[in-house]
Parts: structure tokens; sequence; C-alpha cells
């Protein structure tokens, strides 16, 4: 039942970027995972952990070395960029960069709008127009933000255009690659609430990236946690705050900030230290026991397997399986 | 607003607040605001209407053509020296090849004097003035010079600007400012027959092999070594084997070797571009290659593809100036500022100005193009923004 209406489906995604020297980036590895309809999967790690490459994979900006992309049950990880063009329409993804995500000679109309020209769906200037019109609309600009550059924007009001140049579309799958990390905060809560409203309006279906667990538990149904290019913990969105099982995970929840001060002491002691090691040589066995406190040697010879641990709630480490 | 209700919430929704109120300009609106207020940049920039002007409308106005000889007049430099003549406001001017010219006040030169008798021995050679009136040139020393009504050298001439030839005229006695006007045509159009040219296929090259990235790219990239390491020289005496005419062949060469430096430009912006997220973005779209490069790629590149162009301008100048003047560039009586300034070397020492004249366009030219690149690169660079 759960596997006929996940609009994604994604089994083993393998991404190895090769760079100078003959030597591989590991910066996706072995990753599977689904979200069904209307549902959102959030996507958490710290910065480098592979996150982004996996989006970019999974949308077909780099081309996958291993494992099956589903969408809508269709496999496009081995399509060719023509045929894939079908399939674009059904996702679509917001970047996190809203200055570098808008091309800066056009405006903002022929931004929203190259969605429609690139799938010919207007037949007429006139219903482009209104279309892309309705469009601002919705994001909260108006029709006479249509003719400026992206330039003349604020970050927040970029971001809108980012959001309206792939909800055009109306595609099924929407990839949000940290789309409200580059913002405000007191703007941060206005977008991320526009793509709720987005999601209930249209049915829509979010992989949402970010790294910081805080927001994610507020926009995701469930939460992937990603560590070097592999998926350590999956489950429910409020479980994983509740019983974070992999200690990677209980190291990111006690880095979010606390108000209580007393609080943020105790948690200090859990908290993560060293730093990512590199992707290019990544550790043997668990590739997080360099900085696991409770890393024994099975950890470091024999890679976990992510395995349910309680019902719904994935894990790899071996402290919890044995 | 009064002192009581100061933090009053004032009415207005979040919209309004986010409406943008600074003066918007359009992205040339700005390029231009940057380039007006450089001034090396607008003066290079009306240094080249200028010159546009003067090539192109200048030969309307003269009333020679720029192969038209007159070898009585050869060599007449722009500032005449000139003796008094017999009568009153009518002045002398001596030619290289010792004839007498008659002058007037306002320098307009109005007749050669007819030779009567030469005077080996004294040195004197005698011309008619009018039927019953003689005038002496003596050349037993230098300076040459006028002897007056009673035979006595005139040792001091006076200086008057020549009106009939504003700036003189070449050893076969061509008008130098209508050579000059036709010279500077030349090298314009070459100039920007070849930066136009370079400009297609350097950006359509460039443009390919930094798109596609890869083998591709290591392959054309390769290519383009290859053709740069080849003299331009010997592009220019070969082709111009098969050709036979200098222009033409000149154009060519330049065309095919001058758009491996756009073709580097080009494609090294091509690199840095297409992994930036707005690219990313059009590609997840669905968007064809060629809106991605004629659309997204090719405009955000355009400010160093116009810096390299306006600065491969002067480079093609001077090819050309260099290519006529070592004799395979444009052939006679064509005039172009490298063949003026071959002919004039032949008889510098003596009449320098004919060498001085065409260099000293040519410098402008140089000048010109090489300020309107300079401002052009600092306009275009969004960060300086004021
Ligand atoms: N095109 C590429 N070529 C080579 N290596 C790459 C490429 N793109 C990403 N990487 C490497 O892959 C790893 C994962 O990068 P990625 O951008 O996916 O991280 P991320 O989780 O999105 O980080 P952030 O939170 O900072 O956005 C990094 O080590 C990065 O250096
Ligand atoms: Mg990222």
């Amino acid at each position: 039942m759960k596997e006929e209406t996940a609009v994604l489906q994604v089994k083993g995604l393998t991404k190895h970027f090769p760079v100078a020297g003959h030597k591989v980036v590991h910066a996706v590895d072995d990753v599977s995972f689904s979200v069904s309809r209307g549902k959102t999967l959030g996507l958490v790690g710290e910065s480098g952990c592979g996150k982004s490459s996996c989006a970019r994979t999974i949308i077909r900006i780099y081309e996958p070395t291993a494992g099956k992309i589903l969408l809508d049950g269709d496999d496009i990880s081995l399509l060719n960029q023509k045929q894939l063009l079908p399939y674009r329409k059904k996702m679509q993804m917001i970047f996190q960069d809203p200055y570098a995500s808008l091309n800066a000679r056009m405006t903002v109309h022929d931004i929203v709008a190259e969605p429609l020209k690139a799938h010919k769906i207007c037949s007429s200037r006139k219903e482009e127009n209104e279309m892309v019109s309705d469009m601002l609309a919705r994001v909260g600009l108006n029709r006479d933000h249509a003719g400026r550059y992206a330039h003349e924007f604020s970050g927040g009001q970029r971001q809108r255009v980012g959001i309206a140049r792939a909800l055009i579309l109306k595609p099924e799958l929407v990839i949000c690659d940290e789309p409200i990390s580059a913002l405000d905060v007191s703007i941060q809560a206005q977008v991320v609430n526009m793509l709720r409203n987005f999601q209930e309006e249209l049915g829509l279906t979010y992989l949402f990236i970010a790294h910081d667990l805080s927001m994610v538990r507020y926009v995701s149904d469930d939460v992937g946690v990603m560590y070097l290019g592999q998926l350590v913990e999956k489950c429910e969105a409020d479980e994983i705050y509740r019983h974070p099982l992999h200690p990677y995970t209980a190291g990111l929840l006690s880095s979010i900030p606390v108000p209580n001060p007393r609080l943020a002491q105790e948690k200090e002691k859990s908290g993560l230290e060293g730093d990512l090691p590199s992707p290019i040589a990544p550790p043997s066995g668990c590739r997080f026991h360099t900085r696991c406190p409770y890393a024994s040697s099975c950890c470091r010879e024999e890679a976990p397997e992510l395995k349910e641990a309680s019902s719904g709630h994935f894990v790899a480490c071996h402290r919890i399986h044995n | 607003m009064t002192e009581e209700n100061k933090w009053e919430r004032v009415s207005g929704s979040t919209e309004e607040a986010e409406r943008i109120y600074r003066k918007s300009r359009s992205f040339l609106g700005d390029v231009w605001f940057r380039f007006r207020h450089k001034p090396t940049a607008l003066l290079g920039f009306i240094l080249v209407v200028i010159l546009l002007v003067f090539c192109l409308a200048g030969p309307a106005f003269t009333p020679y053509s720029y192969s038209e000889q007159n070898n009585k007049l050869a060599s007449i430099p722009p500032l005449l020296t000139v003796y008094p003549g017999p009568e009153e406001g009518s002045y002398l001017y001596i030619t290289q090849g010792l004839k007498l010219i008659e002058v007037d006040e306002d320098g307009n030169l109005i007749r050669q004097l007819k030779k009567k008798k030469d005077d080996n021995t004294n040195k004197q050679t005698s011309f008619t003035w009018d039927d019953d009136t003689l005038v002496y040139l003596d050349y037993s020393r230098l300076p040459n010079t006028v002897l007056d009504a009673d035979g006595n050298r005139i040792e001091t001439g006076l200086k008057k600007w020549n009106n009939t030839y504003r700036l003189g005229t070449d050893q076969l006695g061509r008008d130098i400012l209508t050579r000059l006007m036709y010279g500077t045509r030349i090298s314009l159009m070459v100039a920007f027959i070849a930066a136009l040219v370079n400009m297609v296929i350097g950006i359509a090259y460039g443009g390919i092999s930094g798109y596609l990235g890869g083998r591709t790219d290591t392959i054309m990239m390769r290519i383009v070594d290859i053709i740069s390491t080849i003299p331009l020289t010997l592009y220019v005496i070969l082709i111009k084997m098969c050709l036979d005419d200098g222009l033409l062949s000149i154009i060519i060469a330049l065309s095919s070797v001058y758009w491996v430096d756009m073709a580097r430009v080009v494609r090294g912006e091509m690199l840095s571009l297409k992994n930036q997220e707005f690219v990313l973005a059009a590609r997840t779209i669905g968007s064809s290659t060629k809106t991605i490069l004629l659309n997204h790629l090719i405009p955000n590149a355009m400010g160093p593809i116009l810096v390299t162009v306006t600065m491969l301008i002067p480079s093609a100048i001077f090819m050309e100036a260099f290519m006529s003047f070592i004799g395979i560039g444009i052939a006679p009586p064509m005039a172009s500022l490298g063949t003026m300034c071959n002919d004039a070397t032949e008889t510098l020492r003596t009449n320098p100005y004919q060498l001085f004249l065409p260099a000293l366009v040519i410098c402008i030219i140089m000048f010109a193009f090489n300020f309107v690149g300079d401002g052009l690169r600092d306009a275009l660079d969004p960060k300086l923004k004021k």
C-alpha cells in the first residue's frame, strides 16, 4: 500500500564525483528512502554531508553513479535529458541561495515564465501573462514587480520568485534545498508557512533539506539523518526528537540552541566533537566511528546496516542492533 | 505626526513595507551611468566618434582623392617657409627639387614658376615671374633662398601654414589629409570586421567548449592552443599567396586567429557560470541547451566578452598597420596608415611629418579604444556600483 502512493522512491542511490588524481568524492553512498504523496521528508545533516548532491542527483542535474530513482513508479535514473522532459514537469527544485538562483539579466516575468516556455504550455502571450501574474500574486508579489530585474529585490522577495518559478508548472514533487537558510530569521517563518500552505492547497510532496533539526521538525512528517553520504537514521519527525537512537542524531539535537542556560550546560556534554572526515577517503566500518563516543572495535571494521529498531524507526548503528 | 502618538503603529501592510523605493535602472542604464562618469572612458568614446566622423564623412569635404598625384607639388610640408616675392602680398616657396612656387597671403599655393636659366657657376637659377620680371633662387649655400630686388640673399624666411594641402603632401604629391581619412577608414573597417567575426566564432566555440566540458572541452582547447602558436605573419603571407588581395587576406588572417583569445575568455566564463544555481535551475525546469546558452550563459558573460572585443580592436588595428608597413598588406595606391608610415621612412630625414602624421593617428586610435575598453570593464563590473 505504502509503495503505491509513494511519489518518490530512491533505492541505493550513489553519487561519486571523480576528482584530480584518480580519487573519488563519496558524496552520496547507497541512500534509500521514499516519500508518500502529500507528505514531507526532511533531510538533515551537517554541511558537506551530501544533502545537496543527493537532491541534485534525484532531480537529475547530476548523473547517478548507481541506484534507482522512481518518480510515480517510473525509473528515471537511466533516462537521457530528452526523455526526462515530461518528468521535469512533475518535479521541481527550490534552491538554497536566492541571489545565485535567479538570472540577474532577466526580469521577474521572464524568470517565472521560463518553465511555461520550456514546456510550451501557453498558446498565447496573454495566457502567459495571466498565469505569471496569478502565480506572483500567490507568492505575495504584485503585478508591477514582474517587469523588474531580480537584483532589485530583497532576499525574501527573490526566494518568492524562486518558489513561483518552481510551482508554476504545478509539480507533484518539490525538492527544497535549504530554501530558507540564506534568509533573515524574520522572513524564514513567512516563507516556510507559505510553502506549507501551498502543500495543502496543491497536495505537494516535499523533500525538504535543512541542516538544523528545529525547523525540520516543524515542516516534516518524516526525517532522515545523513552523515557523510549515508542515511544513518530515519523515522517520524516527532519520534526522532523524543527518542534519537543514533549518537550522531543525538549530537545534532544537542546543537539546537536552548533558551534555558542550565539545560544548555547539560546538553553541551553530548555535543558533537571533531570535524567531518573527508568524503574522499571515508572511515572504514561505521563512518561515524571517528567521532562516536561509544565506538567499539566492531564499529571500526564492519559497516552497520540501516535496520528497523522499533516500528517505523530505522537506524544504522551496531550499538542499537546488538 | 505629533509628539504623543510617535510610537503608535502606522497602518500599512507588509506588502507596502517591502515595496522598493530605490530608483531602478535597467542593466544597460547602469552600465552607461558608470561609463559616463569615468573621464578617460568618455574621452575615449568621444575620440572614437570623432574618428568615425573623420573617416566616413571626411572624404566628402576634401577636393582630393587618395590616389590623385601631383608631381609638381610633391613633399610640400604643412608649415611652409616662404620668402617675399616681387609683388606686395606674394610669397615664394622653394621646393626640395629647387623649384619656386608662388604662395599668397593666406598660404594658398598659386602656381609653379617657370625656370628660365640655370647659372651653374654662381649657383643661381632664374625663374620668370611675369613677362618682364625675373626672380632668382640662390643655392650657393644653405639654406637655399631667394634674392631680393637688389640681388642680396634674403636670409630669414617667414612661416606660413599650407592652406591648399592642410597636412601637406607625400612624395608623390598626394594630399596626406585625404589619405589619412582613407587609411583610418581601412583601419577601422579591419578592426570592426575582425572584432565581429572573432566575437561570433569565439563565443560559439568557447561557449560550446565550456558548456559541454569534459573531453570535448579538452580537445577543443588543444586545437585552440595549436592555432595560437602559429605566428600571425605566416598566416597573412600564406593567405595572401592564394588571394592576392591584401585587405581581404589581412581580414581573413585576423579573423582566423584572433578568435582564440575570445574563445578562451568565453570558455572560462562558461565554466564558472554553468554550475551556478540559476543555470542548474534552468536545467531542472527543462529548458533546452539553446535557451540556456542564449538566455542565461552568454548574457551573463557579456561583460568580459565586450571588454575582450574592445581590447582586441586596437591590436587588430596595429596588426593591419604592421602588416601594411612591412609590405604584405594593402596594395597601393590604396592608403593605409601602415603603408603611409612605410612610404615615409624613405624620406624620413627631410620630411619627418610624413611619418609623424599617420603614426599620430595610429596612436590616437589605440588610445581611444583602450580607454573605451578600460572604461567598459569597470562599468560592467557591478561591484563598483555607485
Ligand atoms: N561537483 C562536485 N564535484 C566534486 N565534489 C563535489 C561536487 N559537488 C559536491 N561535492 C562534494 O560532495 C560533498 C557533499 O557536498 P554537498 O554540496 O552535497 O553537501 P551539503 O550537505 O549540501 O552541504 P551544505 O549544507 O553546505 O549545502 C562535499 O564534500 C563536496 O565537496
Ligand atoms: Mg547544500
